[in-house]
């Protein structure tokens, strides 16, 4: 699964990795403890609600499936111009 | 097609795009523009080289859209434009070109106004500062909250 992260978590993990979660992953929460599992420096960021899930432009919540999802992103708070 | 919003990832002629509005606004009585240019210093006053906006290929530009379309619905106006940067942007750059046009100044004034307020704390870049002292990311300050909340929240955020 491809993950795009931006602004300040983008610099710190990539703006685009691959992440291979496990197979019983079913949900965005699910892959966010994934995420964090593979990054436990970031379980905070990854797990909290200031971090919104995206799916094909659009924010989801953490009960969104991923069944079948290629690519989700990761928005931190946006900044504004 | 009266409204246009633009991202721009290089420099972009300010005075190209008032003239360009100005000669496709032909008989509006009245057109207000703003730039904003990307300060050398930070809020704190450490010294800032450039700005980084990460932006989204898709949504980022839709959430200019967006904040033109509640301009267009909220005020009478004719022709807007928003121009911004993307990417790296030099301190004392134009960071973005705001212009609406209307029969009389009010509406022009404060549809300029109202898009601004509105970038500045709904469009959907990340901003980071960038200096000789490191990199540091940014977000609205309580004073871009308390000028966004002056319209309300009628349109939500994008």
């Amino acid at each position: 699964m491809q993950i795009g992260f931006f602004g300040s978590i983008g610099d710190r993990l990539g703006r685009d990795i691959v992440h291979r979660p496990p197979p019983q992953t079913a949900t965005v929460a699910d892959l966010r403890r994934s995420l964090a599992a593979a990054f436990p420096q970031e379980e905070a960021v990854l797990t909290g609600s200031r971090l919104k899930a995206v799916i094909g432009d659009s924010v989801v919540g953490d009960d969104a499936s991923v069944a079948g999802i290629d690519r989700v992103e990761f928005f931190p708070p946006v900044s504004g111009g | 097609m009266n409204s246009e919003s633009s991202l721009a990832d290089h420099a972009f002629d300010v005075i190209g795009e008032q003239a360009a509005f100005l000669t496709a606004s032909a008989g509006a009585g009245a057109i207000a523009t703003f730039t904003g240019i990307a300060r050398a210093t930070a809020l704190d006053g450490v010294a800032v080289d450039a700005l980084h906006l990460d932006n989204h290929p898709r949504m980022t530009l839709a959430s200019l859209e967006a904040i033109a379309a509640a301009a267009r619905t909220r005020f009478e106006i004719g022709r807007l434009r928003i121009v911004h940067r993307c990417g790296r942007v030099a301190a004392g750059e134009a960071i973005v070109f705001v212009a609406a046009a209307a029969a009389h100044r009010r509406a022009a004034l404060e549809a300029v106004d109202y898009m601004m307020d509105r970038l500045k704390t709904d469009a959907v870049f990340w901003k980071r500062e960038d200096g000789a002292g490191g990199s540091n990311w940014i977000e609205p300050t309580a004073a871009d909250r308390e000028a966004r909340a002056r319209w309300g929240a009628d349109h939500g955020r994008n």
